[in-house]
């Protein structure tokens, strides 16, 4: 498996870093710190009787990891791109370590603290409880994914188009 | 200077690799599964087999063999693979001891792989909503991910045990 190119973006010193990326024309972004990889996309071993939201499982690096693709978690029913991008998130106590399909890698956000802002009671019908902050980013607001949260629970989500 | 014909330089460099076991590949639907060798009693093409209540069984039918009726857990139900049909190249794998033998009903039998023990690893958690006990682990073959079966959380996989606790 390769890794695609190296993601643009500045860590500014005392400033949260997130990893932005598109799913479904929306930003997102993960803590940068919960990022140990971004590979390119692999069709995984389809296991059986997955959640909907599962791909499969991978191998990398001597571990076999579970394949999340963020746009069915997030109820999004239209497939994605040919060529998305698997993040290797850190995850929860049974799954270390998770590979998450996103849309598109857009770049590492560096931003003062004071510009994430709480975020409503929902945002893109994305209840507040999984979503660590919003902040506007070249106009278009970027949402911080709790996506431990997200993989932990089984509540389904319906992206607002 | 000592000659080594193949057979043995094999079985020197096998063990130099340390030990191994020995699993049956099979398919369901398109991907592959293991299951240990030392496990298998019999390899059977399917033959007539019982359907069984379907309120109580949904993925388990019944197969007369040697005289004994045994639960066959039939794969692609079980795994979800549609569609839930028996294919030319289906086999039923008889495994299990004791009172627990249970038939699995497979798409196709593969081959044999030896396999590191040590190179097992876990299936994650998120990877599957079946009961975990059904899978021993995963290891990689030649770069592809093989599910490998535990032959005892098939025996005690909950429609076998409603088998053999005699409610049919």
């Amino acid at each position: 498996m390769t890794e695609p190119a190296t993601t643009t973006g500045e860590v500014i010193e005392g400033q949260p870093a997130a990893l932005m990326f598109l799913v479904a024309g929306r930003q997102f972004a993960v803590d940068l710190n919960r990022v140990q990889h971004i590979l390119e996309y692999q069709a995984p071993t389809r296991t059986p009787r997955r959640p909907p939201f599962v791909e499969g499982i991978i191998h990398h690096k001597a571990r076999c990891l579970p394949v999340v693709n963020l746009r069915k978690r997030l109820g999004v029913e239209e497939s994605g791109p040919p060529n998305p991008a698997l993040l290797l998130v850190a995850g929860t106590e049974r799954d270390p370590v998770v590979a998450l399909v996103v849309d598109r890698v857009l770049r590492v956000l560096s931003l003062p603290a004071d510009r994430w802002v709480a975020p409503p009671p929902r945002m893109f019908g994305i209840r507040a409880e999984f979503i660590r902050g919003v902040a506007n980013e070249g106009g278009r607001p970027v949402v911080w994914l709790e996506e431990a949260k997200l993989l932990l629970s089984p509540e389904p989500i319906g992206l607002l188009a | 200077m000592q000659f080594l014909g193949p057979a043995t330089r094999r079985n020197r460099q096998k063990l130099a690799a340390g030990p191994t076991e020995s699993f049956l590949l099979f398919r369901v639907g398109e991907e592959t599964y293991g299951a240990t060798l030392q496990g298998i009693r019999e390899v059977l093409e399917p033959t007539e087999w019982t359907a069984l209540p379907p309120d109580r069984f949904q993925v388990c039918a019944a197969l007369t063999h040697r005289g004994r009726r045994l639960p066959v857990i039939r794969m692609r139900a079980l795994f979800d693979v549609m569609p839930d049909q028996a294919a030319g190249t289906a086999r039923v794998l008889v495994v299990g001891g004791g009172e627990r033998i249970v038939g699995l009903l497979v798409d196709e039998v593969l081959g044999v792989a030896d396999v590191d023990p040590g190179r097992i690893g876990p299936l994650p958690a998120m990877a599957t909503l079946l009961d975990p006990a059904l899978f021993r682990g995963v290891v990689v073959r030649q770069d592809r991910l093989i599910l490998l079966l535990s032959e005892r959380g098939l025996a005690e996989f909950d429609e076998v045990g409603a088998f053999y606790a005699g409610s049919v």
